[in-house]
């Protein structure tokens, strides 16, 4: 009775805090836009104009296509780096995850550093100019963030493959093929499935690629894309709030299936990384594996490095010094609104906050699950709502709730430090399931009987085997509160600004250069997190 | 296939991992329908020794002879060799019927055929009402059981048990021994069996072998390995006492020593610790050059107390190698 009440104390603050500022927010937005719109009338209409209809088609067009390029290009690499082991294995396993977490906005200019009219590759090979506008550079761009989730969830279900199992086959009489078949097709392709069922969800929400990619036009606008323009440039709140309410049932089943294979391939009894075997280069496919997650790796640096270089060698013949001055001047702070160093201040203090806050709401919710793991089901639903719901729709709903209470002003960076935090709550809390699920009971219980108080029991038999895992999601959080941009400019008023939001400001107003600078001080910083992520030899799971 | 010729050659095989000698320079012969034990330490190389003659490790020098047919580069698919491993490693997403139909299946042998086979080593297995259950369904030595009967019904050539009973409850494990044995020579099924549990190897091997940091004893039938342990290490390992005196070793097995009259001339021992195990008691000395050994007495008799000087005598001994 004891424990139910220990778990339930950790477990309100948090569900308190979603439903405040996400559940309600949002049912309240919904339930109105639904009632000014004129009930179910008014939603067939929202969903019949033209422009709408259209954005549906990008979305379906957009995350159907990323999906099945991410899944063809993901699976490969994810199997080569799931089943051998190679000297930096662990290494690669850690910043395979770079891209999933770099802001948008960056993975953008990277795109149109490689393939855009002065692309690093489409200068040398104009043929490849093709992927440097439209659908090709969104869907580009949407793979360099999507591949890595689809690489690492198909890795996660090969080590979950019971390598005796796979050795049974064989000297049963099985051919490799058949063992592929009967003991590891069935894991990495539930990975595989979960990767893409997020790259569609990701895709066909992106906001960032459509609005930079496909030229000054809305031809290539998401639904979430959309939502933003019919709230900020038409001024149609509650036509965005219908269309994001019917965004959000879309999405309901592909969220729900998403979750139920991840729980899958969590479940997985033979889940351990120790059956890697050594890379057997004498076997053909072997090789083919091995040169396709070569490729999918190149490709993700080749972006990275063409964002890095364009920090030293920016377009349109500036300086690197130039460009670097012109995003510290006072012109560039009169356009902002807000100087270079203050977006960076604004920038880290909210990525901070909103870490700690994820890391708060998420041990919370975890520690309680553990005491009772009865409790998952209703938990799971419940905190990955925001993985339901886009950046878009969850800024808009705190903004129409809360401005009200707070106002537009200075106060808004509650708001932002929340939207980041809910956002980053659904990775905060897979990352955290494997560290949690170790704790063990026996080892508190033997504190408690060699005389340690409850707390001293945490603090001596509990916290010492989670203590990688809290670092490494508060790192995570931080990571992907530097690079969110979608939700905070749609927040923020100028003097609030952030580095992702700055540079899409900067971007607008083709300022490239200062804008390339501007793109490799938030990849320079991004990078920095996951280098600490990595050099401390942690894992990120989604 | 005549049965004067060895069913598997094991000529000087050796492994390494990392560059570390695992096994070294192993020999030995099995002969069809024979079970043959290999019996050693956590560590010694057993496992490895499995796994390089099933396949699935890659031997640093030596051949491996089925059938005189040499198999030492063969895939693990194609040699006709089934590894059982501890965990019974049986898939999960298929019945028991599945999954002992599986290698037969996969042979593309025909259907009514594999019926009867299945319907065989169902029964032969005592699995009779589990055919449609899956393994998440089944106890431990059920499991087991599942294993087994797949095993054979891929009417392997040779198959190679490794520790399947290790992770079995004392109480169940005396059982499912004895059922196995049966199996195996009802089946006429040539096995090697690999342990850690000298019991278990003594009862179930037609021959056993002693492996010992990756060197293989001559192996012989379990009472002459037994009786004639041969080294110091092998004694220690069969539970011998061992005695080492100028002259040499000598191994005492518990229940052949016993005290002397006080004041006799025997071996001089203080008892370190004394108490009864159900019929016997169970007695730990230290000899006067600092030598442990163990003795068994009737509980009928009383049992030494803690510190007591006592004179030990045996009735029979066997001569040890150092090495």
């Amino acid at each position: 009775m004891k424990f139910r009440s220990e778990g339930l104390g950790f477990l309100l603050p948090v569900l308190a805090f979603v439903g405040l500022f996400a559940l309600l927010p949002v049912t309240i937005l919904f339930a109105n836009a639904v009632l000014q719109q004129g009930g179910a009338a008014g939603f067939v209409s929202v969903f019949s104009a033209p422009h709408n209809v259209r954005s549906l088609q990008n979305s379906l067009e957009q995350g159907g296509l990323s999906a099945a390029f991410a899944v063809a290009l993901g699976y490969p690499a994810g199997v080569f780096l799931g089943r051998y082991s190679f000297p930096g294995r662990s290494l690669l396993r850690s910043l395979i995850l770079v891209p999933f977490l770099l802001p948008s906005l960056v993975v953008v200019f990277g795109v149109l550093d490689l393939f855009g009219p002065s692309g690093v590759i489409s200068s040398a090979l104009p043929a490849t100019g093709w992927f440097g506008s439209g659908i090709p550079a969104i869907v580009a761009a949407n793979l360099f963030f999507n591949v890595p989730i689809v690489l690492l969830l198909t890795a996660t279900g090969c080590e979950g493959a019971s390598v005796e199992l796979e050795e049974t086959v064989a000297t049963l009489g099985g051919s490799p093929f058949q063992a592929y078949r009967e003991v590891w097709a069935r894991p990495t392709w539930v990975g595989a499935a979960a990767g893409g069922l997020l790259t569609f969800l990701f895709s066909a929400l992106s906001f960032a690629p459509p609005l930079l990619l496909c030229g000054a036009s809305a031809r290539c606008y998401t639904l979430e894309a959309q939502v933003y323009s019919l709230d900020q440039t038409f001024l149609e709140p509650n036509a965005a709030a219908v269309l994001a309410l019917g965004m959000v049932l879309l999405l309901l089943v592909p969220t729900a299936i998403y979750l139920a294979l991840v729980s899958r391939l969590r479940a997985n009894p033979g889940r351990r990384s120790g059956g890697l075997r050594p890379v057997n280069w004498h076997v053909p496919a072997t090789w083919a594996l091995g040169l396709e997650t070569a490729f999918v790796l190149g490709a993700e640096a080749a972006l990275l490095g063409a964002v890095l270089y364009r920090t030293v060698a920016p377009s349109g013949g500036f300086g690197a010094g130039a460009a670097w001055t012109a995003l510290f001047s006072s012109s560039t702070t009169a356009h902002l609104g807000v100087s270079a160093v203050g977006a960076l201040g604004n920038t880290l203090f909210f990525a901070i906050v909103a870490a700690l806050l994820a890391l708060l709401l998420s041990v919370a919710s975890g520690y309680a699950v553990v005491r009772r793991p009865g409790r998952a089901v209703t938990l799971g639903l419940l905190l990955f709502v925001p993985l339901l719901l886009s950046p878009v729709v969850l800024a808009f709903a705190l903004a129409s709730f809360w401005r009200p209470f707070i106002g537009a002003g200075s106060n808004v960076w509650v708001l932002v430090i929340v939207s980041q935090s809910i956002l980053a709550l659904p990775f905060a809390l897979q990352s955290l399931e494997i560290p949690l699920a170790g704790l063990s009971a026996s080892a508190r219980d033997t504190a408690r009987t060699l005389g340690a108080s409850s707390w001293g029991a945490f603090l001596d038999a509990d916290l010492p085997r989670v203590r990688d895992g809290l670092v490494t999601v508060g790192l995570f959080a931080f990571a992907f509160g530097l690079g969110e941009f979608t939700a905070t400019n749609f927040l923020v008023p100028p003097p609030l600004t952030t580095l992702p939001v700055a540079l899409y400001a900067l971007s607008e107003v083709r300022l490239a250069p200062v804008a390339d600078a501007a793109a490799g001080l938030l990849l320079l910083l991004s990078l920095a997190v996951f280098a600490v992520i990595a050099v401390g030899g942690r894992r990120v799971e989604l | 296939m005549s049965n004067s010729n060895p069913l598997l050659e094991v000529r000087g095989l050796s492994a390494a991992w990392d560059g570390v000698p695992v096994l070294r320079d192993i020999q030995f012969e099995i002969r069809e329908g024979e079970v043959f034990v290999l019996l050693g330490p956590n560590g010694s190389g057993k496992t490895t020794l499995l796994r390089c003659l099933a396949g699935l490790e890659t031997p640093t020098a030596g051949t491996v002879l089925l059938d005189g047919v040499d198999i030492t580069a063969r895939p693990p698919h194609q040699r006709g060799v089934v590894l059982m491993f501890q965990d019974p490693a049986l898939f999960p997403h298929r019945t028991v019927y599945e999954n002992i139909a599986y290698a037969p299946l996969l042979r593309h042998r025909p259907l009514r055929e594999v019926q009867e086979e299945v319907g065989r080593l169902i029964e032969l297995l005592h699995l009779t009402g589990f055919e449609d259950r899956r393994p998440n369904q089944l106890s431990g030595g059920e499991l087991q059981r599942v294993a087994l009967a797949r095993t054979l019904a891929a009417r392997p050539r040779l198959v190679l048990l490794d520790e399947p009973f290790a992770s079995i409850d004392v109480e169940l494990k005396g059982e499912l021994r004895a059922e196995f044995r049966h199996v195996l020579r009802a089946s006429g099924t040539s096995a090697i069996h690999v342990t850690h549990d000298r019991e278990e190897g003594l009862f179930l091997g037609d021959r056993v072998g002693l492996l010992f940091d990756g060197r293989l004893q001559p192996p012989g039938p379990p009472s002459a390995v037994f009786g004639r342990p041969g080294t110091v290490r092998a004694a220690r390992f069969l539970g011998y006492n061992v005695l080492a005196g100028s002259a040499g070793s000598v191994g005492v097995l518990p229940a052949d020593l016993h005290l002397l009259p006080p004041g006799s001339a025997g071996l001089a021992a203080t008892v370190l610790v004394a108490g009864p195990v159900g019929r016997e008691n169970e007695v730990v000395l230290r000899t006067e050059d600092g030598q442990r050994l163990e003795m068994r007495t009737p509980a009928s008799e009383p049992c030494p107390e803690a510190g007591r000087r006592v004179s030990l005598g045996w009735e029979r001994s066997v001569d040890l190698d150092a090495e």
